[in-house]
């Protein structure tokens, strides 16, 4: 419990860092600093500049925030969905669950990556920075939810054997009386649901973007920041391209430590 | 027959994936607001033949039952079809890179099992869980896998198989590790180790074979979590494999080859799954 508190306080720190340099009067995550071209880090640019002579803590601050909002929609809409599906197929008719949990099958038997990749692949190709942010999560979430969904319809089905239930049925309780007693219930299972999608999302991102199909420039996020990496000879100039991976891996680190604390 | 009526069960399962997997990836591609556009549009000097192109390919897809019918009798011909990037049969595409590919997936897979049961067993026997093990194992899940390959290929130390093997070892290291720490403190195990019997003896006739189902789920489980790390590696790495195929395909909105490959994922995916038991009350829905 106590690491965890140190976890989130950590989490919030770099929240509130990252939302004061966006702030900062002048920040701007793609104004270029044509004589500053691959700077090395300066008053003017605490984490130098990347290729074009953008400031580089301005960009790693907004793909921060970026991320963690966009992951934690994206897994607050997963979680919905799965707490959705998970009960109607636990309580509802038996053919529906069967064919509920056949499409879960369906979306389980093809290796995520190639989903993203195949369904983030076939949007347009002149999509603005901000949507093609927004269909990147969208995406997520809509491919996200069967694992989840598949762990709810377990816990809904010990729920539905569960005296209680039984006894709340044998007294005439049903349709949406029942859902509205089994979601506060499910609650234990439905939060660990969401505290894991978030740092599995922020990775999703990182991997996609990396492939040149995430978040579209100028609008800076983690996997465009470690697509730049591809750029060999502008590593041997500055070492701070770097600065990016180590804080993206020290932010899943944190949030894979709030998800296992739970 | 209680295990014929299983089987055939377990087939119509499969075969009842793998056509949904076509048709909704037929959907889901057809209805993609950027399925009937093409990068070339862009250029003027490719423009015209771009256009005239897609025209073709917006009336030949009009027809949805159609064009996923298309789809299933050239999966059944056996050539999946014609890819629309290199106009030459999905199959002659596929064939070549699915040794490469399947040469890889072995390689990292038992190289990582080797990795991550040796660390287990080593971390499992001590008293309290060790933070030697465990934080290498840590770090390395929180690192995505592009930028894994990324700074092996940049260090020119490592290859594809390194990496491959490095994440699915941690995973697996986890899942390992929390199950024999578990098994070391069953009862009938602390009896026997009061009683003298050695720990190999213990771990071979005890431990592993109780441990068994457990070890054949997460082999299921690497086999997916390696094939959705096959497609950034084999792109860092320029590896000519399935997965780099299916991100050339996706990026060039090659339709027959994005099918062929979902499928061969699919069909993957369901048989290593196979092995692994269901739960008595996963069998009813």
């Amino acid at each position: 419990m106590k690491i965890r508190r140190s976890v989130l306080w950590l989490l919030a720190g770099l929240f509130v860092a990252a939302s004061a340099v966006v702030c900062l009067p002048g920040a701007s995550y793609s104004r270029q600093d044509r004589e500053a071209i691959l700077a090395a880090a300066s008053v003017r640019h605490p984490a130098g500049t990347d290729a074009l002579g953008r400031d580089r803590l301005a960009r790693v601050a907004v793909a921060f925030l970026l991320g963690l909002a966009g992951a934690a929609v994206a897994a607050a809409l997963t979680t919905a969905a799965a707490a959705g599906v998970g009960t109607l197929a636990a309580f509802g008719r038996p053919s529906m669950g069967w064919t509920m949990m056949l499409v879960c099958d369906v979306f389980l038997a093809l290796p995520w990556m190639f989903l993203l990749m195949m369904v983030r692949s076939a949007l347009p190709l002149t999509t603005t920075p901000a949507r093609s942010a927004m269909i990147t999560f969208l995406v997520l979430a809509a491919l996200g939810w069967p694992a989840s969904a598949r762990a709810v319809y377990r816990g809904a089905t010990h729920l539905k054997s569960s005296e209680w239930m039984l006894y709340a049925r044998a007294g005439g309780l049903n349709g949406f009386s029942i859902v509205r007693h089994v979601i506060p219930n499910l609650l234990p299972l439905l939060v660990p649901q969401f505290l894991i999608s978030v740092p599995a999302f922020v990775m999703a991102e990182a991997n996609l973007g990396a492939l040149g199909l995430g978040v579209g420039e100028p609008l800076p996020s983690w996997g465009g920041m470690l697509f730049e990496l591809n750029n060999s000879p502008m590593l041997m100039q500055t070492r701070w391209v770097y600065f990016p991976v180590v804080l993206l891996v020290l932010v899943l680190l944190l949030l894979e430590g709030v998800a296992a604390e739970t | 027959m209680k295990a014929v009526r299983a089987g055939v069960r377990w087939m119509a399962r499969t075969i009842s994936i793998v056509l949904l997997v076509i048709l909704g990836s037929t959907l889901l591609v057809r209805f993609a607001p950027g399925y009937l556009s093409d990068a070339r549009e862009m250029d003027s000097r490719y423009a015209v033949v771009a256009r005239s192109e897609l025209s073709a390919e917006r009336a030949r897809s009009h027809s949805i039952p159609q064009m996923v019918l298309s789809e299933i009798r050239s999966s059944l011909h056996g050539d999946f079809g014609t890819s629309r990037q290199f106009d030459v049969p999905v199959l002659e595409l596929i064939r070549p890179r699915l040794a490469v590919s399947g040469g890889l997936l072995l390689r990292g897979i038992g190289l990582a099992w080797l990795v991550a049961l040796c660390a287990a067993l080593i971390s499992s026997a001590g008293r309290n869980p060790s933070l030697f093990w465990q934080t290498p194992a840590t770090l390395l899940l929180a690192i995505p896998t592009a930028a894994l390959a990324t700074f092996c290929l940049l260090a020119n130390s490592g290859g594809p198989v390194l990496v491959m093997a490095l994440l699915l070892a941690a995973r697996d290291f986890k899942f390992l590790n929390h199950a024999l720490r578990r098994a070391w403190l069953e009862p009938h195990v602390l009896q026997a180790r009061a009683q003298g019997v050695g720990p190999i003896r213990l771990l071979l006739g005890h431990l592993m074979p109780a441990l068994a189902p457990q070890f054949e789920a997460l082999a299921s489980l690497s086999i997916v979590t390696a094939l959705s790390a096959l497609v950034p590696v084999e792109v860092i790495f320029n590896v000519p494999g399935i997965g780099e195929l299916a991100w050339n395909a996706a990026l060039n909105r090659d339709l027959p080859v994005l099918l062929a490959v979902m499928m061969l994922m699919a069909v993957t995916v369901t048989c290593s799954g196979m092995a692994v038991p269901r739960p008595a009350d996963w069998e009813s829905a």
